[in-house]
């Protein structure tokens, strides 16, 4: 229906006026009866419905002079029974220009709706993001005192919440957010009322501890009910009571993923308990937006802010902070960034760039595409010369023909570009859909809008031109007297073909770029997707618990832990289980800076190591090898004596030669009080945060002797069997230990496919187009070839019949074929060698100018051009000679 | 002068269809399909095409609001205007003229084949 509105601007403004309203209603009845046909004759009916909009639009909106309107009622009519009359170029034209359309506008309207696209809320123009992270206490301070500089301000912190009740997570996108929030965003509510500040205070405001859902959620699990208001809803197991609902548009201000729970900040105590953040001067989880004055720019709202510095900072000094610190945590300014768009999120960062080379990429598809219809275009005007000779003869101006041309120009692009749209829809939902891994979903809105529109538009009539005109300029050199000559024994060489070929060069350069680029990134992709971690992740599932909700102390947790470890590891099926505060490859860390006594003076830069708390045993459910010295042990509880096990990496690095075993560490990692580890083991190498960032020296420590234990943990359990009873089993065994424990799972080969998301989808669809690319310039290499040698014939049938054999013959085509393709292959090296720059920083343990890959890209369009060149050469080697002669 | 020459069937069949009482878009819409068998087939798009050359030319008309009660969806009525009648009328006649002509001829498609 919204499509449909939008549709009808497309009328005249007189008309739109008088009968808009009434339209859009008649049209929602015939659509109610439409909708219960089948999918083919809904198709139809949406397209005659658009059809006629544009058809009745264009004509109706022409000027009345005389041109215009014959170029419609003629020229048109003209253009679509020449296109009809050659339905296999129409069709092949229509189809590559809807395929290279199709995918520019889907990847265009990704990185709109990722990077261009503005927030669904009152002037969003005016929306800015103080930059950096920020701890309550600063945002109470700003939130007192910016309403007298700023329009508005909130606080926002994006959550992973739960909403099950007991047992295994139920996890869902929240929020939390300031009570000015929606206010300040201009969001107003589907149904019930969205908090404001009064709700905003610990312990509840007048309605108690509420929470504001998604219009998803309400859908989905409310069954859109309004009795869903005032209904009690448990996040993170403590029980909120619901006010209302956003309208369906608004997804939250973190690009890419959709929010379904929004809490008032306050709230966050009731949640987290005597671990809220909400009074931590060191804790910084809050982003801050701000709505600048009408007429306030960036730097008078961060000059305004500035004001109130001073104050804010002074009042949160961060406890136990040093000197140097604080002096620049006093001074450092407020900085303002325009967030109209909404908050930089990993999303953005982590597929901006790729998605910016793939659209480059799918443009110079589509250049192919183009290439190969003009090509179409010109060998079809060729064959035509003697039809547009006789009607020059016969009086029709030039300008008459050229204005038949360009009308079937803009025909295939009109259709093209139509097509392209709608092929845009699904290719964009299944390109977002490999955005997301199976833990986060990612929901960008794909909507038409003006700049996809004008994106499509622009490209369809770019396109136009590129192809329309080559065979327009055909026409300059035609004279009447053409038509009169009759030209059948005339001998064609190899003149005329001058823009064909300079064609067929363009689109093989362009594909072997192509080809070397998807070169690259499948093969950046496949060695970093079977590069060896240090262990085997088939058979390891990881399970992430949180025992916030348990009423174990803080020092008793750890028992608790090793508890629910012990009853883990008794489920059938489990050969191992074991803790860890990081889970390798989840991309989160710890690290410090360390050497060894009597070790070599590593330079500050490379004294970077990777810590990480792990339980006895954690070695073996990983399959780590211990090349040296012992496993932790119940010897290295809290009061033992400070130990350590680090990898061979760290040996290489800080011991050298010597046996690491017993050595002492100069400098701790962070642990109050303990500036010195023993050395009592070393295992083999295995990554840490990501795959791609290799194997850094990383340090062991046990979870006893690392102080505070968080009251969430990371199990990796080693598991045989079918997987769902293992599963089952796990989720009781737990929920057995203690009831009051939240928890998900996990299969490790989940994480390793995740951490490589981005290099497989660069690699697939650099791959798909790629090999795309190749066809196109395959299928334009065949085309140029064969018009050539039927153009030829005469002479080939002459050369025959002096005595050229059928491999000469084939020779003399050939060549020809490789001489194109070896041009194209050069021009097309220099490109890569010149892109190689851009895509370095996408590349994994391989130069953008590897010669390999380059060599291969060469050598598979050499042979796609000898096949391409092959059948229209055999062809010409088959003619008899007498018969053509004779003709 | 005679405005129903150069009226479209479709045209017809809409003024046709208000001759017996206001009614709105879509059931016009319908009744269409029904009177012309199905031959006619107007959709929202065409229709609105068709009512704005009728009502540009004075046969049709806005009806005043509808009656209270009514389903406000259905949107506004239309209503044949006297000229509108006069046009119709006109055209029967005309047609009838046509078909006259036409029994008198005895005209069949297999000409000359008797």
């Amino acid at each position: 229906m919204k499509f449909y509105s939008w549709l009808l601007r497309v009328y005249p403004r007189a008309f739109r006026e008088r009968y808009a309203d009434d339209m859009r209603r008649t049209f929602a009845m015939e659509m109610a009866e439409f909708s219960t046909l089948s999918g083919l004759s809904r198709t139809r009916f949406w397209f005659v419905t658009i059809t006629h909009a544009l058809w009745f639009g264009l004509t109706a909106r022409l000027p009345q002079g005389l041109t215009m309107r014959s170029f419609f009622t003629f020229d048109v009519r003209d253009a679509i029974r020449s296109l009809r009359a050659t339905p296999v170029i129409t069709a092949i034209a229509v189809l590559s220009l809807a395929l290279g359309i199709g995918a520019n506008t889907a990847l265009f309207s990704i990185l709109n709706g990722l990077v261009l696209k503005s927030l669904p809320v009152k002037a969003p123009h005016e929306l800015a993001l103080i930059e950096g992270s920020w701890t309550n206490p600063v945002w109470e301070g700003l939130r007192d005192r910016a309403t007298l500089l700023v329009d508005g301000t909130f606080a926002w912190s994006a959550q992973q919440f739960d909403l099950a009740a007991t047992g295994q997570r139920d996890a869902v996108q929240g929020a939390y957010a300031s009570g000015a929030t929606f206010d300040v965003l201009g969001v107003t509510p589907e149904i019930g009322r969205l908090f404001t500040p009064s709700d905003d205070v610990r312990g509840g405001g007048p309605d108690g501890q509420i929470v504001v859902i998604s219009h998803r959620l309400w859908q989905t699990r409310f069954g859109g009910q309004s009795s869903v208001l005032g209904q009690s809803m448990l996040v993170n197991r403590v029980p909120f009571t619901i006010i209302g609902v956003t309208p369906p548009g608004f997804l939250g201000v973190d690009v890419g993923s959709a929010k379904d729970v929004f809490l008032p900040l306050a709230n966050e105590a009731a949640i987290r308990g005597r671990e809220s953040m909400l009074d931590e001067r060191a804790g910084w989880w809050l982003d801050i937006m701000v709505r600048r004055r009408q007429g306030q720019t960036l730097q008078q709202a961060a000059l305004a802010l500035n004001s109130a510095r001073l104050a804010v900072r002074e009042e949160t000094i961060p406890q136990d902070w040093d000197a140097k610190n604080l002096a620049s945590y006093l001074t450092d300014d407020f900085k303002l960034a325009d967030a109209s768009n909404g908050f930089e999120t990993t999303l953005r960062t982590k597929y901006a760039k790729p998605l910016t080379i793939i659209m480059f990429v799918v443009a110079a598809v589509l250049l192919i595409a183009c290439a190969n219809i003009a090509n179409l275009l010109l060998a079809r005007a060729t064959a035509r010369r003697h039809e547009m000779s006789l009607r020059l003869a016969l009086g029709a101006s030039r300008f008459r023909l050229v204005r038949q041309l360009l009308a079937e120009s803009v025909i295939l692009a009109l259709a093209g570009g139509g097509g392209g749209l709608f092929l845009a829809k699904f290719v964009g939902a299944l390109l977002v859909r490999q955005l997301g891994t199976s833990a986060t979903s990612v929901t960008l809105d794909l909507s038409l809008d003006w700049r996809v529109l004008a994106f499509t538009g622009a490209v369809a009539l770019v396109t136009t031109l590129l192809f329309g005109l080559a065979p327009a300029a055909g026409l300059a050199s035609l004279s009447p007297n053409d038509a009169l000559k009759e030209q059948t024994r005339s001998v064609a060489g190899d003149r005329r073909f001058g823009i064909r070929n300079v064609l067929v060069v363009t689109q093989v350069s362009l594909s072997v770029a192509l080809v070397v680029g998807a070169g690259l990134f499948v093969r950046s992709f496949t060695s970093l997707a079977t590069m060896s971690l240090g262990f085997d992740p088939s058979h390891l599932l990881v399970i992430n618990i949180d025992a916030s909700r348990t009423d174990v102390a803080a020092d008793a947790r750890l028992l608790m832990y090793d508890r629910v470890r012990d009853a883990v590891g008794a489920v059938p099926g489990v050969r191992a289980a074991s803790i860890s505060a990081f889970t390798p490859i989840s991309g989160v860390g710890w690290n410090g800076r360390m050497l060894v006594e009597g070790g070599p003076d590593v330079p500050m830069k490379e004294r970077m190591i990777w810590v990480n708390p792990i339980s006895s045993g954690w070695f073996g459910t990983y399959g780590i090898q211990l090349k040296a010295g012992r496993d932790f042990s119940s010897v290295d509880g809290k009061d033992g004596q400070p130990v350590v096990i680090v990898n061979e990496t760290f040996v290489k690095r800080f011991v050298g030669d010597r046996n690491p075993i017993g050595l002492r560490t100069k400098g701790g990692i962070g642990v109050e009080g303990v500036d010195s580890y023993t050395i009592i083991g070393v295992v083999s190498d295995s990554v840490y945060r990501n795959a791609r960032a290799g194997v850094p020296a990383a340090v062991y420590v046990t979870l006893a002797q690392t102080g505070r234990i968080e009251a969430s943990f990371a199990m990796t359990a080693d598991i045989s069997g079918d997987r769902a009873t293992v599963r089952r089993g796990l989720a009781a065994a737990i929920s057995q230990a203690d009831s009051r424990l939240a928890f998900s799972m996990r299969d490790f080969a989940d994480f390793v496919r995740a951490s490589t998301a981005q290099e497989r989808l660069v690699a697939m669809l650099s791959g798909f187009f790629g090999v795309l690319a190749l066809l196109l310039a395959a299928l334009g290499l065949y085309g140029v070839t064969s018009y050539s040698v039927n153009r030829r014939r005469s002479e080939i049938a002459v050369r025959m019949a002096l005595g050229a054999t059928a491999g000469a013959v084939i020779r003399m085509v050939l060549r020809r074929v490789v001489w194109l393709v070896l041009a194209g292959v050069a021009i097309g090296v220099g490109i890569s060698l010149w892109a190689g720059k851009y895509i370095v920083t996408l590349l994994y343990g391989l130069q953008p100018r590897d010669p390999w890959t380059m060599a291969g890209a060469a050598m598979v369009l050499l042979g796609a051009g000898v096949i391409a060149g092959w059948l229209p050469a055999r062809r010409a080697a088959k003619l008899d000679p007498t018969v053509v002669l004779r003709d | 002068m005679d405005i129903s020459t150069t009226l479209k069937p479709a045209a017809i069949h809409i003024l046709l269809a208000l001759a017996e009482h206001d009614s709105h878009g879509y059931a016009v819409m319908q009744t269409v399909r029904q009177q012309s068998g199905g031959h006619i087939s107007l959709k929202t798009g065409s229709f609105y095409r068709h009512l704005s050359t009728v009502m540009d030319a004075g046969l049709v008309t806005e009806a005043p609001g509808p009656k209270s009660g009514d389903d406000p969806r259905r949107g506004t009525y239309y209503r044949l205007t006297a000229r509108g009648r006069q046009v119709l009328v006109a055209e029967r006649f005309r047609l009838n003229d046509l078909v006259a002509h036409m029994n008198r001829l005895k005209l069949t498609t297999r000409k000359g084949d008797a």
